[in-house]
């Protein structure tokens, strides 16, 4: 479901600080629910804990209660914004049981018009991109229809730390894939760029909050992000077709089977990872004779994950199913879809109690694809 | 974090992951542990319309356990019912199996490729299934002895652990007493009883024994991980080309539409691009199955 884009470009708008809590609540009014980042310990005292362990507050996307508006500055989310596309756990349908008889509740498509503003874009891209499994086949129409129902402006990002490696998957960050519109942080406010018919008709909804963007003001974005893509660049430089081969040709290469060495297994990194998709479904049973069929985030991290009803197990180390990570995301996946399953946000890195780090690991095979024999073996279809 | 739903009205339409109902119109007992049903859609409309082609599986409910992955075990020839076989190993299973006769119940399929059965017109085929491993076979069988006269030699070789542990063993004697299917029935050595007037012998050394001819022939394989492994060469030493050797995979499944990642193996989703692989495309995947 790629979203249409204006092939000419708009002339930049100005959203200045002040408008943001008009345009806020005029959203509210319209009942547009609004999707932002916010610090966590506001809304709950864990947060605020584990803020006093970290030594800076926790980020996180919320549905904004009234009156708050949205953080548009630097600093990461913990979580990307995949859950409110595909939420941790949802209800497919309800099922009542009347004798022998079934009754099948279906639950409530979403229909209700969300904004998210100030999306990181590593996690608006993450939302094309899993578009393409979501929709080769089969379409899924809980993930669809909350795709539809929201509208997405991604905030351009000055680069948080030396997890982050966006260029090194393509993509850059101030990159509006996956979005209807880019805003970039300015002296004052922000310029505004709606790169969809959905961003545009957006802005026009709320024309009053938005007024030209001075050349200035334009000239001091484009600065901003052009140092922030150089920065990115800086911390990690692939060739991600070169990768691809070489995993896709070296299934028994030693170092990819001992990559997940240090790896416990715990399966944070699936779940903090924006493009990382798999689930499971499961019934959850409501005393007798009722329940609802839920799916809920998995993860390949997990033995249980592929384990078969007579016991046997195609992935039973830790080795194999980590391997079955980068090969899912940097080789299986851009082979299906034509992109890498990754967006470079660095949060499985950021979050890895191990220290499994992917700008380490990436930055490994990248090297081992370029030597010369790996051209060879690759052109050989591999060594397996 | 919870993400409210922030819809009003139920959806009109179904979800791809929202079953059919069926109900349990009969149930046989295959052995101690391994049951057959027989479902019928209560939708009149799907009870037409309903098709699939051989090889394909299906992914049943039993509502408060879950789902199961099992391949639909009757014939596409067969309209009007599906039959699914299974073994009670876990949660959903066992479920499965406290459903009586009225019971409902819930289907999603058919999902997955199939048999190439179109392309084996004048060709013998070759069927070779352990234990269990019979339920998709038997499906393919029934499919092509309803077409009898598309094809050439028909030979059946099916083995299992022991007597007890043969399933559907009225067909196996139907087939036996047919003049136009060549049937061989083995046991484990240790699994015969005094009664046994099949062979002894794994699978695997009796195919070898019986040795059919790869001339204008393709085979259809399907059991334990091992007794496919040790069939393949068997296969390859009478003659039978990777192309014509065909095996159906079981990977643990959920959504069986290409979404929740469980399936995947090396470059294939086993329930979009499977179940049903040659031996030549079983052989460019990575040594995990």
């Amino acid at each position: 479901m790629s979203q249409e884009r204006q092939t000419d470009a708009a002339p930049a708008l100005f959203l200045a600080e002040g408008e943001l809590a008009a345009l806020v609540d005029e959203l509210a009014a319209a009942d547009v629910e609004v999707i932002g980042i916010v610090e966590a310990a506001a809304a709950s005292p864990a947060a605020a804990a584990a803020d006093v362990l970290h030594g800076r507050p926790a980020l996180e996307y919320r549905v904004l209660p009234p009156g708050v508006t949205p953080l548009l500055g630097p600093g990461m989310p913990r979580l990307s914004l995949k859950g409110f596309f595909l939420p941790q756990t949802e209800a497919l349908f309800g099922w009542r049981q009347h004798g022998a008889d079934v009754g099948i509740e279906r639950s409530a498509a979403a229909t209700r018009p969300r904004v998210a503003l100030g999306v990181k874009p590593c996690d608006a891209a993450a939302l094309e991109i899993v578009d393409h499994v979501m929709n080769w086949d089969y379409a899924d129409d809980p993930w669809n229809e909350r795709r539809a129902a929201t509208t997405v402006f991604s905030l351009a990002c000055p680069v948080e730390d030396s997890s982050c490696f966006c260029a090194a998957v393509g993509l850059a960050p101030d990159t509006a894939r996956g979005a209807d519109g880019l805003l970039t942080p300015v002296t004052g406010g922000w310029v505004v760029e709606p790169t969809t018919e959905k961003g545009a008709a957006f802005v026009a909804a709320h024309a009053e909050r938005f007024g030209p963007a001075a050349p200035a003001l334009v000239a001091e974005g484009a600065e901003r992000r052009r140092t922030a893509a150089e920065r990115v660049r800086a911390n990690l430089e692939i060739d991600a077709d070169s990768v691809r081969d070489w995993i896709a040709g070296h299934f028994d290469d030693p170092e990819l089977a001992a990559l997940g060495v240090r790896c416990h297994g715990c399966g944070a990194c699936a779940f903090v990872c924006p493009t990382c998709h798999c689930f499971d479904i499961v019934d959850e049973t409501e005393g007798v004779g009722r329940g609802t069929r839920r799916r809920l985030w998995d993860t390949c991290q997990t033995g249980k994950f592929t384990v078969h009803a007579s016991g046997h197990n195609p992935r039973d180390d830790q080795n194999a199913r980590f391997r079955q990570r980068v090969n899912h995301k940097f080789s299986i996946y851009p082979l299906r879809f034509g992109e890498v399953l990754c967006t470079g946000c660095g949060r499985c890195s950021r979050e890895c109690h191990a220290g499994q780090d992917l700008v380490e690991i990436l930055g490994a095979i990248d090297v081992a694809a370029r030597r010369p024999e790996a051209a060879v073996a690759a052109a050989d279809g591999g060594e397996a | 974090m919870s993400t409210p739903v922030t819809g009003r009205e139920p959806r009109p339409t179904p979800t791809i992951y929202e079953p059919s109902l069926m109900t349990v119109v009969d149930l046989v007992d295959e052995t101690v542990d391994t049951r057959t049903l027989r479902l019928e859609f209560n939708d009149e409309g799907l009870r037409e319309s309903f098709a699939f082609r051989a090889g394909q599986f299906g992914e049943y409910s039993a509502f408060g356990a879950g789902e199961c992955t099992f391949c639909i075990a009757s014939p596409p020839t067969r309209a009007g019912a599906l039959e699914c076989t299974f073994k009670t190993v876990g949660k959903v299973t066992a479920a499965l199996r406290e459903l009586n006769v009225g019971d409902t119940m819930g289907f999603r399929g058919p999902y997955g490729n199939w048999f190439p059965v179109d392309d084996w017109h004048g060709k013998n085929v070759l069927f070779v299934a352990g234990g269990i491993g019979l339920a998709p076979v038997r499906c393919v069988i029934w499919n092509v002895l309803d077409r009898r006269d598309e094809f050439g030699d028909v030979t059946i070789v099916y083995g299992a652990r022991s007597v007890d542990d043969l399933v559907y063993k009225r067909e196996l004697e139907e087939w036996a007493g047919r003049a136009d299917v060549n049937m061989v029935t083995t046991v484990d050595p240790g699994g015969e009883t005094p009664d046994w007037d099949g062979r002894v012998g794994f699978v695997p050394t009796v195919l070898g024994e019986v040795a059919p001819s790869a001339k204008d022939a393709v085979a259809v394989v399907c059991g334990p991980p091992i007794m496919i492994k040790f069939s393949f060469p068997v296969l390859a030493d009478l003659g039978f080309a990777d192309d014509d050797v065909f095996t159906t995979l079981e990977m643990r499944m959920k959504c069986g539409v290409g979404k929740c990642g469980r399936c995947n193996i090396g470059p294939y989703y086993v329930c979009k691009d499977g179940p049903v692989f040659s031996a030549t495309q079983l052989k460019t995947l990575p040594p995990e199955y």
